[in-house]
């Protein structure tokens, strides 16, 4: 008996330090599966000019988004921003993130917050820098034409290339940090070793440093494409209103159109693309790493 | 030969590297110079330079009243996600649970939803709470303040149980040995030495909450708006001086209050 006691005393304890999981694992649910039941539903929902919501269970919304090319375009156009931003990410990010991983430098946290501020800062804010950057006035036009360059200001701000300069700004430093940590655990001399063996330093990361750090790279990868995918500010404020994409449309059928139903339907067609994509990469990594 | 070609190598990867780092702080740098311009419109070069602006942007109500709102709903956020973070991180490291990996991905889900979507549903969820129970939570702080608390939760989950994955637990059964309960070894042992993730994470949290765009779109209500969303109106509507002083009040807050944590804890460690 003396020896079943405490072991009872100690499994009673641990279960109960476990339940210490259970109030964040109850609201997370409540609060993200709850509301995301709700506008399942709702995106099942008709919407009757002049009435509003009106109560039904058809897909409706889902072939409208299909069958129309103007949201299909939409659709198209925001998976195209988000590819080219992705991989021009990925090319911007790489060295940035070495050189921060491999650093000995004592300003290292320096360059680190240096990464990590602009992130904080808010997307609308990095947006008004690129509208004092881009305007027809604007620090770009101004210093090429005083140059001679251009007779004519160059119209940047309300194009694509606008919104991909600003998309790839925002969702940079995600990449590099995802990039850096992971570099941050290969060790040093396996680039030593491949060195030693006569690779030069394309070789070396083609070969090493590549395959090592796929992980991250996936992961990079998909964190700046889900936000490309989703972002707003960036796209409303230096895109203008003609350049819509996924965000702003959802945005504009909730707060302007108040279809409700056709809303909830674009938002769920974001949402689906955003985890069929993340779980077919990490599937994609397991497999690899196996 | 080998030398120099590594040597250039090496210059090469700085350059790029340099480039990508002005390439983020850039649009920074741009709104910094806007800030301090003597004329309102932004054209350059400037006309002169004056500091007019600042005054502006504090006398501005939707500014002022959208920094207050932010830090409220960032600071109470932060607080009751670490209230429910924290020891669901202890319970996930410490604990076998059943499907302790499945829970863990699961409090980190709200991190990898895209902001629009946990916005519009949110905003459906609080009008069939509205609507069900006649509480007014629509455009309420507290809706605003349980939304925010979701994005808050990740980030702790994540940078807690990193820190606790590297604690010793032999320190913790020493102080048992010596005599301490569970509730004093908590907070004489482990809380103490567990601080830096719970530093970082408090910070992390209380950011995305406060720069939080997308998903606080739905939730504001009438006369209730969040300094990035005052921002994001007012610059849809035109850019000067004025926007650009109060981000950068903005950036400079956030930077300090950065360089201020990276005494306590190294961000380079955590990130």
């Amino acid at each position: 008996m003396s020896t079943i006691a405490p072991e009872a005393v100690a499994g009673g304890r641990t279960r109960l330090a476990g339940l210490l999981v259970v109030p964040a694992t109850l609201f997370v649910a409540l609060m993200l599966i709850g509301p995301l039941a709700i506008l399942f539903r709702y995106s099942l929902n008709k919407f009757v000019p002049g009435q509003f919501m009106v109560d039904a269970l058809v897909i409706e919304n889902y072939i409208k988004f299909f069958t129309d090319g103007y949201y299909l375009n939409v659709l198209i156009r925001t998976v195209r921003v988000s590819v080219i931003c992705t991989l021009a990410c990925l090319v911007m990010g790489f060295p940035l993130a070495y050189v921060l991983a491999r650093t000995q430098s004592r300003f290292k946290n320096l360059l680190v917050i240096a990464v990590v501020l602009p992130l904080f800062v808010g997307n609308a804010v990095r947006a008004a820098g690129w509208m004092t950057a881009f305007g027809s006035r604007g620090a770009l036009n101004a210093s090429l034409m005083g140059l001679g360059l251009i007779d004519q200001p160059l119209e940047i701000m309300y194009t694509e290339n606008a919104v991909l300069i600003g998309i790839i700004a925002v969702n940079l430093p995600f990449m590099v940090l995802t990039l850096q940590s992971v570099i941050e655990g290969i060790p040093r001399n396996v680039e030593e070793a491949a060195f030693s063996l006569g690779a030069n330093p394309p070789v070396m990361f083609r070969r090493v440093l590549w395959p090592l750090a796929l992980p991250g790279i996936l992961a990079g990868t998909i964190l700046t494409f889900i936000l490309a995918m989703n972002a707003y500010a960036t796209p409303v404020l230096l895109g203008g209103p003609k350049f819509q994409t996924m965000g702003p449309l959802v945005y504009g059928q909730f707060a302007q159109q108040n279809n409700w139903p056709f809303g909830a339907a674009i938002s769920f067609i974001l949402m689906t693309a955003t985890i069929v994509l993340t779980m077919t990469a990490n599937f994609i990594v397991r497999r690899r790493s196996r | 030969m080998s030398a120099i070609r590594l040597r250039a190598a090496r210059f090469a990867l700085n350059a790029a590297a340099a480039f990508s780092l002005g390439f983020i702080l850039l649009p920074l740098f741009f709104v910094t110079w806007l800030a301090f311009f003597r004329q309102e419109i932004p054209s350059f070069p400037p006309e002169g330079y004056s500091l007019q602006w600042f005054a502006a942007a504090a006398a501005n109500k939707s500014f002022v009243d959208g920094f207050i709102l932010s830090l409220q709903v960032g600071i109470a956020a932060t607080l009751i996600g670490l209230l429910l973070g924290v020891p669901a991180s202890l319970a996930l490291v410490r604990h076998r649970i059943p499907l302790g990996p499945g829970v863990n991905t699961f409090l980190l889900l709200p991190l990898v939803m895209p902001g629009i979507v946990l916005g519009t549903a949110t905003y459906v969820f609080q009008i069939e709470v509205e609507i069900t129970t006649s509480v007014p939570v629509m455009g309420s702080l507290v809706g605003l303040i349980a939304a925010h608390t979701l994005v808050v939760i990740p980030w702790v989950v994540r940078l807690v149980t990193a820190s606790l994955a590297g604690f010793d637990r032999s320190i913790e059964e020493a102080a048992q040995n010596l005599g301490a309960g569970p509730v004093t070894t908590f907070w004489r042992v482990t809380l103490p030495s567990i601080r830096p993730g719970i530093v970082a994470a408090a910070l992390f949290g209380f950011v995305t909450s406060f720069g939080n765009l997308e998903m606080s779109l739905f939730l504001v209500g009438p006369g209730r708006t969040t300094l990035p969303i005052a921002i994001l109106q007012y610059l849809e509507w035109k850019i000067d001086p004025t926007v650009a002083a109060a981000s950068l009040i903005q950036i400079v807050l956030i930077g300090v209050s950065m360089i201020v944590t990276d005494r306590y804890v190294k961000l380079s460690r955590v990130v």
